[in-house]
């Protein structure tokens, strides 16, 4: 039995899947649910403290309970790219000099790990998958239009400022909608170059000479998209499109309660978890494990 | 209004080009110690050729946003859990519509075909030399590695890039470019 | 037409299954039996959604056979090891608006991309992309000017010369004349029926263009929900009113207006695919 063929990629495509389970997380207004998830994306990486790090991620397992979404799925993701991940916090734990070591835990030659370095190796650890599993979260419990309807209203009260809230979401709106017929495309010309005899497969050779082999795709590709683009900017002309100022909008979204009380318990987390780290409240893990080993 | 109709579309297009571009398989060109080179950085380079720093810098916001979602929850090699930190993938960024701009601009009126070129290396180097420098300053790879990563992928991406830029920008513009004829 | 001789292309028993194992799973073909014989114009009709895109792509090899078999001058194409090379360049699989797909910033150099991808020599190349060129109506010398400075057929033709330059057996077309002007459909159609008259080779033409289908087709399948409902001589397809207005399938307008007439009791023979024959059929009733 053969296999189905190399073109059908792009339909098994699943970036950011959307998993419909009906929870209580799946009806936060997705403003809020964008606002916390940024929060605790920028926070996993403004808390150096590994107990910080922690804290959040008891969160984020407790946000899968909530919209009762296996863990193991998310995990999975992440299964193919331990390795790597564990290449690069060996990386820090052996060659980064750091600053405020307590002590040296073991040493061969050049290759020196301190608590400090070996502390930082695990946060490392720790941030990544506090990351992967948030915007997972976020992603299996927001579909896309309601992620970009939340975008151009949270950007909205900057348009007092003069920053082009609108104009941006009508991009990223675009942007959107061009995915699957850019991806369509892609198909079409995949299989058009290739009943040419153009060999797209198995990356042989040179970055120049694979490079070269990408020409017959990439070049149309773009020209297409420029061209509808044209079309696009014509049609939205011919509807007196004028801009931003004074538009209305057909879907309208409503915080609740629950949609503050959501936000403000994890405003108080990720404050948590940036006082323990400023508080260096690792200091004592790293006695602790200096003690350890 | 900052942006006219017709900015706000090439923006969501060459937006839309380059998430596709970087989901595409054979998009990657893995080289040593897995940092993947990608044509991502091109559809910046052209959107800010033809429609100016603005949307250039726009782009470049994209594009970091991408490259820092992409490494956060669908991470392809090694090199990828660098770009998990957002000053890594989405600062340097920035800098790569406007500056390949501003090239383009500079070399217009002494040769078009070769501004574009320029255009698509200066937007290249940016993207490696900005984005390898803050890997650098915030000491997450020793110095060495990371010269020996620009050495590697600089000149091949900065290549890769001079050539889709200039074959695309001149299709659009419809400009002939050096070579009088077909090869045939 | 020897229909003793084996047929260039044989499709059995074909099935395919789109995204199996996903919830988007759909059944695009079931059961598939098609044949193409050397000298013959192969049409193939359907409403969208039909499978004609999906059966098309398993002529030149894109796509593989998941169950039943797909024979290429012999070749089973479900087996690992099928020399798919071979296949793309026996079988030339022309897309929907192949323009789309001209990358190259010199004409004569879209053309060579498909030789030179085979391994051709230079002269060999250049003699291709000469014949090609030369097949299609577009002059030799155009192989120097810019492609997008073109016109839309032109670039059209273009297209197909980079098809024909591979020197197929077997030409496949998906909608050759969607978006043409009524020039640039005949000046298409004549190139496609002159090519065809060439020994050994044959069409397969899959389209909505019921007026297409009539004027250069020898034999004609009716594809609907994946599945072969029909076939035979244009003539013989047509005649089936029946079986092709409950699939949304049309008939030549000549023929639709024949059979308008008769509807309203105009004693008047509807078998006729082109305009000139209705004509015919029409002034014989009103001189008769």
């Amino acid at each position: 039995m053969a296999e189905s063929g190399e073109f059908e990629l792009l339909g098994r495509m699943t970036i950011g899947q959307y998993l419909p389970t009906g929870s209580p997380l799946h009806t936060i207004d997705p403003r809020g649910k964008l606002f916390v998830g940024v929060l605790l994306v920028l926070t996993t990486v403004a808390t150096g403290s590994l107990l910080g790090l922690t804290l959040l991620l008891i969160t984020v397992v407790a946000g899968f309970l909530l919209a009762r979404i296996a863990l193991r799925y998310a995990l999975s993701g992440l299964r193919p790219l331990l390795p790597f991940i564990l290449i690069l916090a060996l990386l820090q734990v052996f060659t980064i000099p750091q600053r405020g070591a307590a002590s040296v835990l073991w040493h061969w030659g050049p290759l020196i790990i301190t608590d400090a370095s070996l502390l930082a190796g695990i946060t490392l650890i720790g941030r990544v998958f506090a990351m992967v599993l948030t915007l997972s979260l976020l992603s299996f419990t927001t579909t896309t239009t309601e992620l970009t309807h939340g975008i151009e209203h949270l950007l909205l009260p900057l348009q007092a400022f003069r920053f082009p809230a609108h104009e941006l979401a009508l991009v990223a709106i675009i942007a959107v909608r061009f995915l699957p017929i850019l991806a369509q495309e892609t198909e079409r010309l995949m299989k058009a170059q290739a009943s040419r005899g153009a060999d797209f497969g198995r990356g042989r050779g040179n970055p120049i000479r694979r490079t070269r082999r990408l020409l017959p795709l990439v070049v149309p590709l773009f020209l297409v998209s420029l061209q509808r683009a044209e079309d696009l900017v014509l049609a939205m002309e011919a509807r007196c499109y004028t801009g931003g100022r004074g538009r209305t909008h057909l879907i309208q979204l409503k915080a609740r309660h629950r949609d503050y009380a959501f936000v403000a318990a994890l405003v108080g987390i990720a404050v948590l978890a940036v006082t323990l780290s400023v508080i260096s409240a690792d200091h004592c893990v790293q006695g602790w494990l200096a003690g350890m080993l | 209004m900052f942006k006219s109709t017709r900015k706000i579309v090439i923006s969501g297009v060459m937006a839309a080009m380059l998430i596709t571009l970087g989901l595409l398989p054979q998009g990657f060109i893995p080289t040593i110690f897995g940092v993947s080179l990608t044509p991502m950085h091109v559809p910046v380079i052209i959107g800010a050729v033809l429609e100016g720093p603005v949307v250039g810098f726009v782009l470049g916001l994209i594009f970091g946003a991408f490259s820092f979602l992409q490494a956060a929850i669908a991470p392809r090699g090694p090199g990828d859990v660098l770009f998990t930190n957002p000053v890594v993938s989405i600062l340097p960024r920035l800098f790569i519509g406007p500056v390949a701009w501003a090239v383009y601009e500079l070399l217009r009126r002494i040769k078009e075909p070769l501004a574009m070129a320029a255009a698509g290396v200066a937007g290249s180097l940016t993207n490696t030399i900005l984005v390898l420098g803050v890997i650098g300053l915030l000491h997450l790879l020793p110095w060495t590695l990371i010269g020996g990563l620009a050495l590697t992928n600089g000149p091949v991406e900065a290549a890769v890039a001079a050539v889709l830029t200039l074959a695309v920008v001149a299709a659009v513009k419809h400009i002939e470019t050096g070579r009088r004829g077909s090869t045939v | 037409m020897n229909q003793r001789e084996a047929p260039i292309i044989a499709v059995q028993d074909l099935w395919h299954t789109y995204l199996a194992g996903t919830p988007l799973e759909t059944q695009s073909l079931r059961g598939v039996q098609l044949e193409v014989f050397a000298g013959e114009a192969v049409g193939i009709i359907g409403p969208t959604g039909s499978g004609k895109s999906t059966l098309l792509q398993h002529l030149n090899g894109l796509l593989r056979p998941q169950r039943g078999e797909v024979y290429v001058r012999g070749n089973a194409l479900s087996r690992r090891d099928a020399a798919v090379r071979g296949v793309r360049q026996s079988v030339g699989l022309v897309f929907q608006s192949p323009e789309d797909q001209l990358f190259e910033r010199y004409a004569g150099d879209d053309v060579a991309f498909g030789p030179r991808n085979f391994g051709l020599s230079a002269d060999e190349v250049r003699e291709r992309v000469r014949s090609a060129m030369e097949a299609v109506g577009l002059p030799f010398s155009c192989k120097d000017r810019l492609t997008w400075e073109l016109s839309h057929g032109q670039r059209r033709l273009l297209a197909l010369a980079g098809v024909l330059a591979v020197d197929p057996l077997v030409l496949v077309l998906d909608e050759p004349t969607a978006g043409l002007d009524p020039q640039g459909r005949r000046a298409l159609l004549r190139v496609l029926s002159a090519w065809r008259k060439a020994p050994g080779r044959a069409l397969v033409l899959a389209s909505h263009n019921m007026e297409d289908i009539a004027e250069i087709c020898t034999r004609v399948y009716v594809l609907s929900h994946g599945h072969v409902l029909l076939q035979g001589t244009p003539r013989e397809v047509f005649a089936r009113d029946d079986v092709l207005a409950p699939n949304g399938l049309t008939v030549p307008a000549a023929m639709a207006i024949l059979l308008l007439l008769k509807a309203r009791g105009c004693q008047v023979p509807t078998a006729a695919l082109t305009v000139e024959e209705a004509a015919s059929a029409i002034e014989a009733v009103l001189h008769g």
